[in-house]
């Protein structure tokens, strides 16, 4: 028998809670970090490898929280207001919405960082616009699957307000999916920014962030300097989807 | 029935002495013996999981892994089994599938194969066949795609086919129809055809005879009426009308035609209907007839679309929130999939609750958990249900759950839209008896919305038989059972007793529609008069009222 919230035990929740350890290690040594660098000033070219990439682990990590959150509320927000718009607005929203997923927007970013003389907020900013649209997609999609579930009918044939179902069916069966659809900004935005990085448009320098240090090692002709930053992005990558993907409800099953 | 037995030979194609399958010391199947002649038709019929597949799957040859095999099944001849679910790839061209397969089998050359498959496909009564062979088989529609299956089983002329839950998911029409040619077929080329299924599937009507698997062993079977136990019409006479609608309809919007006109489909054309006060009512008709819409639009759930439903005499409306929810305590609806109407975040009895609350705000909130567990033990539930999860309830407890709801509000009527869809048929049979038992014990009126033209008759005084959206056939209960005059009903009802339906084909799409009657490409009685109006209900004895222009052709 499915439990109604994939918790902590079955094989989704596995997952989910390998993806909230390895997030919190990464971020705990990602702290710690400047306490290995032999104290004093923090230099992150002289460092060891994995200590510098630990180091840029701070910018990268913290910027992808920023912006992400900031993306995943502008997405999610977008999509609420589709569904709750009614039915014009919806679809000019929703169409908008399918042709910007449709277009690169990752090259946004290093676009205006490039134009705009790259300042942290210019940087969330974009990266927020570029990821919106197809968390959009995915918040809308799951509320109209919600909507014609056949449960709120059945609050309906209870006589229920529309207001009442709102509040005591609608939204705590949404609030699941809806965090989930948001959380998937958080991948997002920390892949853009370490695109922008590798290009050398990242986050402004004294920032480190994994993508600029990968980019400029591989520039450099530096293996041993690349190896760990496209490491420990790529392990933050699959936690972070991961962790968004855990958040999903299980699907009943008979 | 009266089908010829054949002559027993001494070696029939299939052969099993006291065949036992085994997963580590539990018997799955007990000493099956079975003898199938050529040019027999055998049922195995069987709940769920009681190993119809298994018995399969081994009579095939097939692998069975984990499972130890005792006893002894001889099999003669070229044998197939079609798989449940009737497995085809589902992306690739039919009649390259069929080349493939049949020049596996037979040797043939792809246009060989094309040729015998449209033969074969003849041979069930499909129209045109050559047209459909270059279409992959997710493009087809259900009926279609069985048939093409059955058909590339005919095309290989085996001496044993063997078939799980064949048609499973079509309508009984179709089904009955479909499996009877079959049968036809199997008894004129003298293969032997095992049919298995559920027994609420309906294959036993064309077997000659039927087994049952019960706990393991093959046992002849008791005719599946006579295990269901039904109570039949409410003993006391209807009273005044609670429900009436008049003209309702329910149709979609499907955007603009390039003039700006605006397309709805409907799917609910006018109908009539009263609902007298201890009265049932069965709504039946095939998959997409319409008439889960209709019933859900007399409990404005939603509103239709045109025309209105009066409650007692007053006229329901959307806008008015207080006169709606005094009705909705009189009118309570039963759910086709009961676990999907109950609200997955919130427990059994807090919807229960709420469900009273709001309905029944008479009812002081401290006593309000008793009701709810007296209502969850009246539709046969332990009191304890109210703490649990709608994930954690099975198919039947959900049903019930769903019923103890609607009883609630000690509501006057229930509209009840295939409230026993998902259970199987022992769940269901009793499911329906004590919903029935609820309907006597507290004189309530029914609107039985359901495909199981049988059921629905027995338990009802008056049938609708809906047909795309229109009333085709309505009449007392007992009239329909013994003197039906639409084709339809008569098809149902041939379909519900095992019988061959003289339908051909399936229900076509509702976006599709062509002019006249809509049923004018299945019927047997059709003519050129057919396609040209759309016959009108008229009055052919008294309460009986008939829509179609030959209903007096037998």
């Amino acid at each position: 028998m499915m439990t109604l919230f994939t918790g902590s035990e079955g094989r989704p929740g596995g997952r989910g809670a390998a993806a909230v350890a390895v997030l919190a290690g990464l971020a705990l040594a990602c702290a710690v970090a400047p306490l290995m660098a032999d104290g004093a000033v923090v230099r992150r070219h002289d460092a060891d490898p994995l200590v510098a990439a630990l180091l840029d682990g701070r910018g990268s990590l913290s910027f992808a929280l920023f912006a992400g959150l900031l993306g995943g509320a502008l997405g999610v927000g977008w999509g609420v207001l589709a569904t709750a718009l009614g039915r014009r607005a919806e679809r000019r929203l929703m169409s908008t919405a399918t042709r910007l997923t449709a277009l690169p927007l990752v090259l946004l970013v290093p676009l205006a960082a490039g134009l705009l003389g790259g300042g942290v907020g210019i940087l969330a900013l974009t990266v927020a616009l570029a990821v919106a649209p197809a968390i959009a997609g995915l918040t809308h999609a799951e509320l109209n699957a919600l909507m014609r579930r056949e449960f709120l009918t059945a609050a309906r044939a209870a006589g229920l307000s529309e207001g009442a179902i709102l509040r005591r069916h609608l939204i705590p069966n949404a609030r699941r999916p809806l965090l989930a659809a948001g959380a998937l900004a958080l991948p997002r935005a920390l892949a853009a920014e370490s695109f922008a990085g590798l290009l050398g448009l990242g986050l402004p320098a004294p920032l480190g962030s994994w993508g600029a240090s990968a980019g400029l090692a591989a520039r450099l002709g530096d293996p041993v300097a690349l190896a760990a930053p496209a490491l420990l992005l790529a392990v933050s990558l699959w936690a972070l989807c991961a962790f968004a993907d855990s958040l999903r409800p299980g699907h009943p099953r008979p | 029935m009266t089908v010829p037995m054949p002559a027993p030979t001494p070696t029939p194609p299939i052969q099993t002495d006291a065949l036992t399958l085994m997963a580590g010391d539990h018997a799955l199947v007990d000493r099956a013996t079975l003898r199938v002649e050529a040019g027999e038709v055998v049922a195995v019929t069987g709940g769920a999981g009681s190993g119809k597949s298994l018995l399969l799957r081994a009579l095939a040859g097939l692998p069975l892994p984990g499972i130890d095999v005792a006893g002894n099944a001889r099999v003669d001849g070229r044998r197939l089994l079609i798989a449940q679910g009737g497995v085809l790839a589902p992306r690739r061209p039919l009649g390259a599938q069929a080349a493939e397969i049949l020049g596996h089998h037979l040797g043939l050359d792809a246009g060989g194969s094309l040729r015998r498959l449209s033969d074969a496909l003849d041979r069930l009564g499909v129209p045109a066949a050559a047209r459909r062979l270059d279409l992959p088989p997710d493009r087809l529609p259900d009926g279609l795609r069985w048939t093409a299956l059955f058909a590339l089983a005919l095309a290989v002329g085996p001496a044993v086919l063997m078939a799980d839950a064949p048609g499973a998911g079509l309508d009984p029409t179709v089904r009955l129809r479909l499996l009877h040619r079959l049968a036809e077929w199997a008894r004129g080329e003298a293969v032997a055809l095992i049919l298995a299924g559920r027994p609420e599937d309906g294959v036993a009507g064309p077997a000659t005879r039927a087994l049952a698997l019960h706990r393991g062993r093959l046992l002849p079977a008791v005719p599946h009426a006579a295990v269901a136990f039904h109570r039949g019409p409410a003993a006391v006479p209807p009273g005044g009308p609670l429900l009436t609608g008049r003209g309702v309809t329910v149709s979609f919007p499907l955007g603009r035609t390039a003039k700006g006109e605006e397309r709805r489909l409907t799917v609910v054309h006018p109908v009539d209907l009263d609902l007298a006060e201890g009265e049932t009512v069965a709504l039946l008709g095939e998959t997409g007839s319409g008439k889960a819409m209709l019933a859900r639009a007399l409990a404005h759930l939603p509103a239709p679309t045109e025309g209105r439903v009066a409650w007692k005499g007053r006229a329901l409306e959307s806008g008015d929130a207080t006169g709606m929810r005094r009705t909705r305590r009189d009118l309570q609806v039963l759910f086709p999939d009961p676990a999907a109407a109950l609200d997955p975040a919130q427990t059994v009895g807090a919807q229960l609750a709420e469900t009273l609350e709001s309905l029944r705000p008479d009812i002081p909130a401290d006593r309000r958990a008793r009701r709810v567990a007296d209502a969850l033990e009246t539709a046969g539930l332990p009191a304890q249900t109210a703490q649990r999860w709608p994930v954690s309830l099975s198919a039947a407890e959900a049903a019930r759950a769903g019923l103890a709801r609607a009883l609630l509000p000690e509501p006057r009527a229930l509209v009840c839209d295939e409230p026993a869809a998902s259970l199987s048929a022992e769940e269901r049979s009793a499911f329906l008896d004590d919903l029935l038992a609820v309907r006597d014990r507290h004189r309530l009126s029914l609107l039985l919305a359901t495909e199981q033209a049988e059921e629905g008759l027995r338990n009802a005084d008056r049938a609708l038989v809906l047909l795309m959206g229109r009333v085709v056939e309505s009449a007392p209960a007992e009239t329909l059972r013994h003197g039906a005059r639409h084709p339809l009903t008569r098809a149902m009802l041939a379909a519900a007793r095992g019988g061959s339906p003289r339908l051909e084909g399936e229900a076509p799409s509702a976006l599709a529609l062509r002019d006249g009657c809509p049923l004018r490409t299945r019927c047997p009685n059709e003519r050129p008069f057919c396609a040209q109006a759309v016959p009108t209900l008229e009055e052919i004895a008294p309460g009986h009222r008939v829509a179609c222009h030959y209903w007096d052709t037998p």
